[in-house]
């Protein structure tokens, strides 16, 4: 049987799964079943967080951290979004770049790592390269398919208005029609340059990966956790502003 | 045909057209010329290419054989033809207004014009009060006259209409066809209109367009065009009136 269930309701058992998760983690640390070395505990976590935020260290690592992702964002977004139209409306540029972009599709962006220090060094420039193409093939896979997928019929009609010229079609059909698809991409791709910027500031450039990294080597697992929460609040800080943004801009939709 | 329209230089003149997709021929031979304020209505079996040939006379499909000529809009805020499809086709992302006005722009108009523009054709077919709705809140009936509306407010010299009225009700049926004929006497228009519905086509038209299908396997083409002599007023009623529906019928189905 099918178990339905109010808002309310839901949000009920939602917060008691989270505080059922902490306590039988503090539970099991406190009783000696998982060894403290391993894990912290979650009551001890505001208090590091709190020395941390005492000390400036979180808002400099944050800071630091968040200029690069947005540097990467915004570059991979821009770029992904701009080729991937591109490559769906130009036949002629989507055959030139078709198997150079199958080629180099498959390399995770943490492989480029290598290059990104030899031509940038290790500093934020960096950082924000290798985040940025993540984000890229995201967009662009999402806007490629995204305008490749309107109905021809739009396009017939912006003909039989008046409205064949190859701006006028981009700006009233393409990039309206294919609004959906390429902000879901974007979305994603504020997603994905998360994942990557803490990867990308493991070897040494200054921001939250690094601060992880340098607590781990001192068995600091509850300022770990302090920062694994940060991202995870940053994340859904962000995707809850876009969310906004997107439905306003989609407002059209039914 | 009037002496005037003899004399005038036609809006449309096509010669020997055929047209098809991947190289096979589904309609060929058409031959048409169409002065200010004619009138012509195509009739013919679902599949036959009445809808292609919309879109060749249109320009918006190339013939494979023939040509066809539109002379361009004599003033720079209205354009040399327009089209109503067979399916509403309004761009969701505009409100109702916003796609009346995609013809409009690019012309020379100033904003508030453009609005002007856009609110008289919605006025005529009754949706004024609709401008600032999404499209997806209209009704399949209602986002069809919107697509009217955004046909006739470029006010072209050429109106192709392909089964404008098909998907609305009965009573709106009426009144849009009576507003056609208003229409009619109101502007210089002359209207290419696809019905399948054979009453709708002699109550409107001057001329019927009847295509047929060809001996196995040729293509469709005009197996006849009859003249419509009757005034535009109260056709219904005019005693040529049944006969030549009758007469239309016969023709189809012996294609
Ligand atoms: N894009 C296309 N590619 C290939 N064949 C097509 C295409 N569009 C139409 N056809 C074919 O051309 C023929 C005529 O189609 P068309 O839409 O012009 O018919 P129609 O007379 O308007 O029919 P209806 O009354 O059902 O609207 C059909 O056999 C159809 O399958
Ligand atoms: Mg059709």
């Amino acid at each position: 049987m099918m178990v339905v269930m109010t808002r309310a309701q839901r949000t009920l058992y939602s917060v008691l799964g989270l505080i059922g998760f902490l306590l039988f983690w503090e539970l099991s640390l406190r009783s000696g079943l998982l060894p403290g070395s391993l894990v912290p505990l979650p009551s001890s976590i505001p208090g590091v967080l709190w020395l941390e935020l005492l000390d400036g260290i979180w808002f400099d690592v944050v800071r630091s951290s968040l200029s690069h992702y947005s540097v990467g964002v915004l570059l991979g977004s821009t770029l992904g979004i701009a080729v991937g139209i591109s490559a769906a409306l130009l036949p002629r540029f989507n055959a030139a770049h078709a198997w150079l972009a199958r080629l180099l599709r498959p390399i995770p962006p943490l492989a480029w790592i290598p290059f990104a220090i030899i031509w940038f060094g290790i500093n934020p420039s960096a950082a924000a390269f290798i985040i940025s193409i993540g984000v890229f093939w995201i967009n662009y896979f999402a806007s490629y398919s995204a305008v490749h997928s309107i109905d021809p019929g739009y396009d017939e009609v912006a003909r039989a208005f008046g409205q064949q010229r190859f701006l006028a079609r981009l700006t009233k059909v393409s990039l309206p029609a294919a609004a959906p698809g390429i902000l879901s991409g974007l979305r994603a791709g504020l997603g994905q340059g998360w994942m990557t910027v803490v990867a990308a500031e493991l070897f040494g450039i200054p921001g939250i990966g690094q601060r992880m990294m340098e607590a781990s080597s001192l068995l600091a697992t509850d300022i770990v956790v302090v920062y694994m929460l940060t991202i995870a609040a940053l994340y859904a800080t962000f995707d809850f502003l876009f969310m906004v943004v997107q439905r306003r801009l989609l407002r059209w939709q039914s | 045909m009037t002496d005037t329209s003899m004399t005038m230089h036609p809006v449309l003149s096509a010669r020997n057209v055929s047209l098809g997709f991947d190289g096979t021929t589904i309609l060929a031979g058409v031959d048409l010329t169409l002065h200010p304020q004619e009138f012509v209505a195509v009739v013919g079996a679902s599949g036959v290419g009445k809808s292609t040939l919309l879109r060749a006379l249109a320009g918006l499909l190339a013939p494979q054989s023939g040509r066809v000529e539109i002379p361009a809009a004599i003033t720079p805020d209205t354009r040399a033809w327009s089209m109503v499809f067979q399916a509403p086709r309004l761009f969701p992302w505009r409100r109702v207004r916003g796609n009346v006005e995609l013809g409009l722009e690019g012309l020379s108009l100033s904003k508030a014009e453009r609005r002007r523009r856009a609110l008289e054709p919605l006025a005529l077919v009754g949706l004024d009060e609709f401008a600032e709705r999404w499209p997806h809140t209209l009704s399949g009936g209602q986002q069809q006259r919107v697509g009217i509306a955004r046909a006739l407010a470029v006010q072209p010299r050429v109106l192709f209409m392909d089964e404008p009225f098909s998907a609305l009700d009965a009573i709106t049926r009426r009144r849009l066809q009576q507003e056609l004929v208003e229409l009619r006497r109101r502007t210089e228009a002359a209207i290419v209109f696809i019905t399948h519905d054979i009453e709708e086509a002699v109550l409107l038209a001057d001329r019927v367009m009847v295509l047929g299908n060809g001996e196995m396997d040729q293509p469709a083409r005009v197996v006849e065009t009859l003249e419509v002599d009757m005034p535009l007023d109260d056709r219904r009623d005019h005693p040529e009136f049944a006969p030549l529906v009758q007469r239309v019928e016969t023709i189809i189905g012996n294609h």
